[in-house]
C-alpha cells in the first residue's frame, strides 16, 4: 500500500515561497489504478514525484508497505527505487542507446546477472508488443512506441507501484487508447499499483477504479471513479466530469419546458429505461426525454437521463418517489 | 614573392617542424582528455539539483578552471617554465611545450564537456535516477554516451585551440609550425616560409574540423 502522510511541499526562490503541495494525505491499495486530476500547477506531479523521492517533500512522510522513504539513505532509497517504475509525458528514453540497451541499463542498476539480463529483455519486449524493435534508436520510434519502451524499462526489475506523469499527454487519441489499454493490462496481469497523473478525465475514465482532485496543492475530492462521476461534490470535479460526460441543456429548450424537469441517475443494475416506461405507465404523468446517456465507467452501467415530467402534482410527485424508491436518484432541474 | 625552388629546399626543415607540431599537440590533447574530462564531468555532477550537489566542490574547481583561462597564455607559458623543467627536465622543444599546452587546455576542454553536458535533457538523467541507476551507471551510461557528439565536437576545438596556442610556445623555444613562421617569416622577412607555414596551418584546421565534424555526425544517433 502506498499513504501519503501530511505532505507539504515548498518551492523556495528569492522572492517569495510558492507551495506546491499543501498536507495532502492520501491511501493508494494494492492493485488500484489510482488516477490523481487537477489543472497544471494543482501540485499534482509535485506529489507524483514525491513517490520515489525524484522530490523530496518540505514535511510529511511518503509510506511503502509501512516503511517511509523519506528516512532511507541514498543506497536503500536507490534500492527502493528499483521497485517503483516511472513513466513519463516525453518519455526520456536514452538516446544514444538502442531499446534493448535502455531496457538492460534498468536491469543493470537492479544488479541482474549478466546471463539473464537478454532473456527478460525479450520478455519486457514481448509484453509491451515490441519484439522486433530491440536494436532500434529511440529516434527511429513513433511516440506510443516509445511510450511502450518507458513501459518496458519501468516494469523490468518487477515493481510493485507504476508512477505515470502525464504519460499519453504527448500522444493522439488513437495511442493514448492503446497505451491505456496496454497500462491495464498490466494491472490486471502483475497486479502492479498504478499512479498516474493527468488533466484528460478520459483517462480516468478508461482505466482508474478511484480518484483524486487535486487544487492548488489540496485533494479536494478523493473516491471510487464510479461515484465521483455519478456525483460529483465540487465545482472544480463537476467541471472536469462535464468536460466528458455534459449535460447542459440549451436554455431555449428549457425555457419551452412546461412540466417539471428532472435529472435521474441510475448506478449500476437498475435497468435505467424499464423502470421509466413502468412510471409512466403507472402514474398519471407524461414524460419527455431531453437528454440522457448510459457512460460504462469500469464496466458498470451509470445511466443519467433528464427529462420533463408533465401530469398533476401529485401524480408527478408520487412518480418521482416511486423512482426513488426503485433505486433512482433523482434531483429536479427546473421546477414547474 | 614566393620562391618555389627555395620552398621546395626547405622541405625537410617544415616536415620536421610539422611533426614537432603534432608531437606536442598530441600529448597535450590526450592529458587535456585524460585530466578534462573528469573535471568536466564533476563542475557538471556537483552542479544544484544534480545527484553530487556540492557547492564547495563545484566552487573551489569553478575557480581553479576560470583562473587558469584568465592567463593570457603567453604569460602561462613563461609562469610555467620552473614546473616544465621539472616535469621534462628542459624549457625548449615540443616536450616541454606540451606541459603548458596541457595546463591551458586542461580546463578549456573542462569548461566544453560541463556545457556538452548541461545540454543533456533533465529529464532523462531523471528518469535513470528514478530507475534506481548509481551514479557512476548514469555517468558511465547516460552523461557520456548522450553527451558523446557535442564532446567530439569540443574535442576538435580543443585541437584548433591548441593548433593557435602551439604557434605562441614557438616564440619562445617551444618548436613546431609556429616556431617555423616566427624565426623565417617574421624576424626574416622570409614571405616563402611565412606563407607556407600560414598555408599548411589553414589547410591543418580546416581538416582537423571537417574530420572531428563527421565523426560527431556518425556518433550521433537522434
Amino acid at each position: 500500500m502506498l499513504e501519503f502522510r501530511n505532505i507539504t511541499k515548498i518551492y523556495e526562490s528569492k522572492k517569495k515561497q510558492v507551495v506546491g503541495v499543501d498536507d495532502v494525505s492520501l491511501k493508494i491499495n494494492k492493485g488500484d489504478i489510482f488516477g490523481i486530476v487537477g489543472y497544471s500547477g494543482a501540485g499534482k506531479s509535485s506529489l507524483l514525484r514525491c513517490v520515489n523521492l525524484l522530490e523530496r517533500p518540505s514535511s510529511g512522510k511518503v509510506l511503502i508497505d509501512g516503511v517511509d522513504l523519506t528516512q532511507l539513505s541514498s543506497g536503500s532509497l536507490r534500492t527502493a527505487r528499483l521497485k517503483i517504475g516511472m513513466i513519463f509525458q516525453h518519455f526520456y528514453l536514452i538516446s544514444q542507446k538502442t531499446v534493448g540497451e535502455n531496457i538492460a541499463f534498468a536491469l543493470r542498476a537492479a544488479k541482474t546477472p549478466k546471463n539473464k539480463i537478454n532473456e527478460r529483455v525479450k520478455e519486457l519486449l514481448e509484453m509491451v508488443g515490441l519484439t522486433d524493435k530491440k536494436d532500434v534508436f529511440p529516434a527511429q520510434l513513433s511516440g506510443g512506441q516509445k511510450q511502450r519502451v518507458g513501459i518496458a524499462r519501468a516494469l523490468a526489475n518487477n515493481p510493485s507501484i507504476l508512477l505515470c506523469d502525464e504519460a499519453t499527454s504527448a500522444l493522439d487519441p488513437k495511442t493514448t487508447l492503446s497505451i491505456l489499454k496496454l497500462l491495464k493490462q498490466i494491472n490486471e496481469k502483475l497486479g502492479i499499483t498504478i499512479v498516474l497523473i493527468t488533466h484528460e478525465m478520459n483517462v480516468v475514465k478508461e482505466i482508474c477504479n478511484r480518484m483524486a482532485i487535486m487544487q492548488d496543492g489540496k485533494v479536494i475530492e478523493e473516491g471510487a471513479v464510479y461515484d465521483i462521476f455519478a456525483q460529483p461534490i465540487k465545482p472544480l470535479t463537476q467541471e472536469f466530469i462535464n468536460s466528458v460526460v455534459s449535460f447542459e441543456i440549451p436554455s431555449e429548450i428549457l425555457k419551452d419546458v412546461k412540466g417539471q424537469v428532472i435529472k435521474l441517475l441510475f448506478k449500476g443494475e437498475v435497468a435505467g429505461e424499464g423502470l421509466i416506461s413502468d412510471t409512466i405507465q403507472q402514474f398519471d404523468v407524461k414524460g419527455n426525454f431531453l437528454h440522457g446517456t448510459i457512460e460504462y465507467i469500469q464496466e458498470r452501467p451509470l445511466g443519467i437521463f433528464i427529462m420533463e415530467l408533465q401530469g398533476e402534482k401529485n401524480a408527478v410527485n408520487e412518480a418521482k418517489k416511486y423512482m426513488e424508491q426503485r433505486g433512482a436518484l433523482v434531483e429536479v432541474v427546473k421546477h414547474v | 614573392m614566393f620562391d618555389f625552388p627555395y620552398f621546395i629546399t626547405m622541405l625537410p626543415d617544415i616536415w620536421e617542424a610539422f611533426k614537432e607540431t603534432v608531437v606536442m599537440i598530441g600529448i597535450a590533447l590526450s592529458i587535456s582528455i585524460i585530466i578534462g574530462l573528469p573535471f568536466g564531468v564533476l563542475l557538471f555532477v556537483t552542479d544544484k539539483g544534480l545527484f553530487w550537489e556540492n557547492r564547495f566542490v563545484k566552487n573551489i574547481f569553478g575557480f581553479a578552471v576560470n583562473l587558469v583561462r584568465s592567463i593570457p597564455f603567453i604569460i602561462l607559458l613563461v609562469a610555467l617554465f620552473p614546473l616544465t623543467k621539472i616535469l621534462v627536465g628542459t624549457t625548449i622543444g615540443p616536450i616541454a611545450a606540451s606541459v603548458s599546452l596541457s595546463v591551458a587546455a586542461i580546463p578549456y576542454f573542462a569548461r566544453l564537456v560541463e556545457s556538452s553536458l548541461r545540454d543533456i535533457d533533465k529529464g532523462v538523467i531523471e528518469a535513470t535516477i528514478a530507475v534506481g541507476a548509481t551514479p557512476w551507471m548514469i555517468i558511465k551510461d547516460v552523461l557520456l554516451p548522450e553527451a558523446k557528439s557535442t564532446i567530439i565536437r569540443g574535442i576538435t576545438l580543443t585541437v584548433i585551440s591548441l593548433v593557435a596556442y602551439s604557434a605562441m610556445a614557438g616564440t619562445i623555444g617551444g618548436g613546431g609550425i609556429g616556431d617555423l613562421a616566427i624565426r623565417f617569416g617574421y624576424y626574416r622577412y622570409d614571405n616563402t616560409i611565412m606563407i607556407s607555414t600560414v598555408v599548411i596551418l589553414i589547410i591543418f584546421v580546416q581538416l582537423i574540423q571537417l574530420i572531428g565534424e563527421q565523426f560527431a555526425k556518425s556518433l550521433d544517433k537522434r
